[in-house]
């Protein structure tokens, strides 16, 4: 036991240096780094916000001027959606997925790393132009013709469009890489039917992902060659066509809601069944749910245009189908409150966040309802309510469960419990200063106040909301530094979280805090849906995988029966590299289509290294080739014997 | 822990062809995004139509064709040309399935050869649109259509021979059969595609589609 353990750690013992940070692909220490970074651009994108809080605060203030403010709500937005609320989904996906299943590594350790050094690309390349005073300036969705070459020269709109571009890429890679390993890595006896609700969760968002970001991709390819070669794709004397980028930017960016906020239902999924000690009610539902919603997710765009010139079918079939997608979201809402119910609760702070979630979540809800109707859509469309409105939904629908696995899963990550004490302070601060600053931008949008404007006058009478918003800003800002004090105050000093600290029922929770590299010393065997709960003493053990070479279990997709004996791919210094053509590609193509060539041939070359300079096929004993060279067999006298 | 049932996985294979593997699934994973990305291409391509009175547009010039359709002559050599080159793709899938490293070689070197030619016909196909694309939206949307698929045409031939590569200097072990099976799913995919951007390309045009 002891000698075998010692293997696996000199095996998936991670690499030393700079060696680590470019090249070791352990799912959990990239998923770390993602959430950090994205940690770090929702500071930024918090920044951003608090100073149009400060501008705002008072009538015709000139603290930021207009193309300040321009450019600090663009990067607000851009930031929050793209650098911070997918990435982070994603990151806790890949953190905790292999984790949860029984895996060693995720399916595609090398394809991960790639999708984290270009995201991170994406992130510096905004910020470079937002430093510079080049941030783009026409919106997080940048419609044309604003953003088009006529009336946005420059390079702000270039570097928002190939900002995209990574992005995109690395989202779509963690999402490969998550339904990849969810279907073939899972531990033996993992059912379909026994996936844990926060993996389920995963899987119907990365396949949102799969379908919904090619449209963004595309709309931002075509802006970017509308500007760089002259298309015209958005060019109306041209045959060109402004409202196809609404469809092309909405056809991605209605689903993006959802792909924010289905995984954060897992995340509460997780919360709920730990903190109430009792298994989910209705399970079923709470699966067929999320896969509704993933459908139903698709059918809604078009109600970000109802001010454009839709024929009135469409707005009536859209409006339906918004408000379709209120029953799945209900259903998930009531199987949980049914599972409080019955359980025995323990209250503890990601508990709290979760009844935020409901009470902030569930206002959104019905402010969004109230906009899938026409008639009112078309008088609030692009004021404060619409400010109001989204705020609720995203950040009461992805913020606090976040926040709420935060408190879950810090534990596991550092193996330090945080301060319950702070925790609780940080979440009543949240969630006092969140309701002060949105809640009084539904009047506010009644009563007029324009979206995206950088001030107003003092006659309009908007100044007192406008300054209970802006305090409120500054309380919610202290309940996001609580946290970042508690997170610090843990690693030096927190109490030891030890394995399962909240007596929880998936399997993260059977191996130490934090995990070994290898995650599991025995790939483990599922018995029922709460793995933990259901396992009994004499559970069996799988032998025979390998301990020195990094080895995983491959099982079959529905039943989980095994199948191969993987050899995961090793650290490798390709994945970074291929990044950092594509960085060159698509940077330099703001400036220049030749980069595409040069790129082209950069990223081929990069890429056939990744090929044929693989460590793991250099580094395996000769043995293993028959081809390089026969083992020679002993002779007779000199074979082992059977002991 | 010496009592507790064992599962004993040492003799299980480490590589298995298709639906087994996780490059399999990774491979498709991608086609499903590129499927995705050509189904909304193909959809803007109809969308733009809706502006155009005649589609293609006339064009204001006394030599010019009264239609200027595209020409089918490139288009069709290279149609004929991609479902032939599947010949050879299926030579060396087979191949790699039983194990025959020769035939596997040699169904990737012609699908090399053909995959090149493939690229030096869509050259001459660009020129067979009558329009570039920064002369109308027409232009540009038939421009992207033919560069994407063009674009794959690249990555799969690039892909091909790197594994041909492989194959001549290093072994032809189970992790590579594998991947040669998969890129031949690439490879029919690429093909498969071509055929509706083909009809969509050249035929949708021919038809009168007002209502």
């Amino acid at each position: 036991m002891e000698r075998e353990r010692e293997e696996l750690e000199r095996t998936w013992a991670h690499e030393k240096g700079w060696r680590r940070l470019l090249m070791e692909t352990d799912h959990k220490l990239i998923a770390k780094r993602y959430i950090v970074t994205a940690f770090v651009f929702f500071l930024f994108g918090g920044i951003e916000a608090a100073l149009m809080r400060i501008q705002l605060s008072r009538p015709d203030n000139h603290f930021l001027s207009p193309d300040k403010y321009n450019q600090i709500f663009t990067v607000h937005g851009t930031t929050m959606m793209f650098l911070f609320a997918v990435p982070i989904m994603t990151a806790l996906g890949i953190y905790l997925v292999p984790l949860m299943i029984g895996a060693r590594d995720v399916a595609y350790p090398r394809l991960n790393l790639y999708g984290y050094w270009v995201y991170l690309i994406g992130g510096l390349l905004l910020y470079t132009g937002f430093v510079l005073n080049t941030g783009p300036d026409a919106g997080w969705f940048a419609y044309v013709p604003l953003s088009g070459p006529g009336f946005s020269p420059g390079k702000r709109v270039d570097i928002w469009a190939q900002m995209i571009t990574f992005t995109e890429i690395s989202g779509l890679v963690g999402a490969i890489v998550i339904i990849g390993t969810v279907f073939k890595m899972r531990a033996p006896g993992m059912t379909l039917n026994r996936l844990p609700l926060f993996v389920w969760a995963q899987l119907v968002t990365s396949f949102m992902i799969i379908f919904a970001m090619p449209a963004v991709m595309l709309a931002s390819s075509f802006l970017a060659s509308d500007r760089l070669i002259d298309t015209h794709f958005f060019n109306p004397a041209e045959g060109g066509d402004a409202i196809l980028y609404q469809h092309l930017f909405w056809f991605f960016g209605h689903p993006e809601v959802y792909i924010i906020f289905i995984p954060a239902l897992g995340f509460i999924s997780s919360i709920v069944a730990a903190f109430a000690r009792t298994k989910i009610f209705g399970y079923t539902a709470m699966v067929l749910s999320l896969i509704a919603t993933g459908f139903i997710g698709f059918g809604l765009w078009v109600h970000h245009m109802f001010a454009t010139p839709i024929p009135q079918m469409g707005q009536s079939f859209f409006t339906a189908a918004s408000m379709i997608i209120t029953i799945p979201t209900g259903v998930q809402i009531f199987c949980w409150i049914a599972t409080l119910w019955h359980g025995k609760l323990n209250i503890k702070t990601p508990l709290l966040f979760v009844f935020g979630f409901f009470a902030i979540f569930i206002i959104g809800g019905l402010t969004g309802v109230m906009l899938a109707a026409v008639p009112l859509d078309l008088q609030i469309h692009d004021t404060f309510f619409v400010v109001a409105h989204l705020h609720y939904v995203l950040i009461g629908g992805s913020v606090f469960p976040l926040f709420g696995a935060f408190y879950y899963w810090v534990p596991k990550w550092t193996g330090r419990m945080l301060s319950e004490t702070l925790g609780r302070w940080s979440f009543a601060l949240m969630f006092i200063g969140f309701n002060l600053v949105f809640f009084p931008m539904h009047q506010l949008g009644l009563s007029g106040m324009p979206r995206r404007v950088y001030t107003y006058l003092p006659e309009s009478g908007w100044g007192t909301l406008n300054l209970i918003a802006s305090i409120g800003a500054f309380v919610l800002a202290g309940g996001v530094l609580a946290f970042i004090v508690n997170f610090l105050w843990a690693l030096r000093a927190g109490a030891i979280a030890g394995d399962n600290p909240w007596a929880a029922d998936t399997l993260e929770w059977s191996v130490s805090s934090p995990p070994p590299p290898y995650n599991f010393h025995n790939v483990p065997v599922v018995q029922g849906r709460y793995a933990l709960w259901e396992s009994t003493p004499d559970a069996p053990v799988i032998r025979g995988l390998s301990t020195s070479k990094r080895e995983t279990l491959v099982t079959s997709v529905l039943d989980a029966e095994p199948e191969l004996r993987f050899e995961i791919p090793g650290p490798s210094i390709w994945p970074f590299m291929v990044a950092l053509a594509t960085g060159v590609t698509f940077i330099v193509g703001i400036f220049t289509p030749w980069a595409f060539l040069v790129g082209a041939i950069l990223t081929g070359a990069a890429l056939a290294c990744w090929f044929f300079a693989d460590p793991n096929y250099e580094n395996r004993p000769a043995r293993e080739h028959p081809e390089r060279s026969r083992p020679v067999s002993p002779p007779a006298g000199l074979q082992p014997k059977e002991v | 822990m010496s009592n507790r049932n064992v599962i004993d996985v040492s003799s299980l294979p480490h590589h298995e062809f298709d639906t087994f593997d996780p490059v399999w699934w990774g491979n498709n994973g991608l086609l499903a995004i590129e499927t995705s990305m050509f189904a909304i291409l193909i959809a803007t391509y109809f969308y733009l139509r809706q502006n155009f009175g005649l589609w293609p547009p006339p064009i204001a010039q006394l030599t010019a064709p009264l239609r200027p359709l595209p020409e089918l002559g490139y288009g069709t050599a290279n149609t004929i040309l991609l479902v032939l080159a599947c010949v050879p793709m299926i030579m060396a899938d087979r191949a790699a399935r039983r194990g025959d490293r020769r035939a596997a070689k040699i169904g990737l070197t012609i699908c090399v050869v053909c995959g090149i030619v493939a690229m030096v016909l869509r050259g001459f196909e660009f020129s067979a649109v009558y329009f570039r694309w920064d002369s109308n939206a027409y232009g540009s949307v038939v421009w992207f259509l033919l560069g994407m698929h063009a674009l794959h045409l690249l990555v799969l031939t690039s892909e091909t021979v790197l594994l041909s590569v492989w194959l001549r200097v290093r072994e032809f072990d189970m992790k590579h059969r594998v991947d040669i099976v998969t890129v031949a799913v690439y490879w029919y995919w690429v093909v498969a595609m071509w055929l509706i951007i083909y009809g969509i390309v050249y035929f949708t045009p021919r038809l009168d589609l007002r209502t």
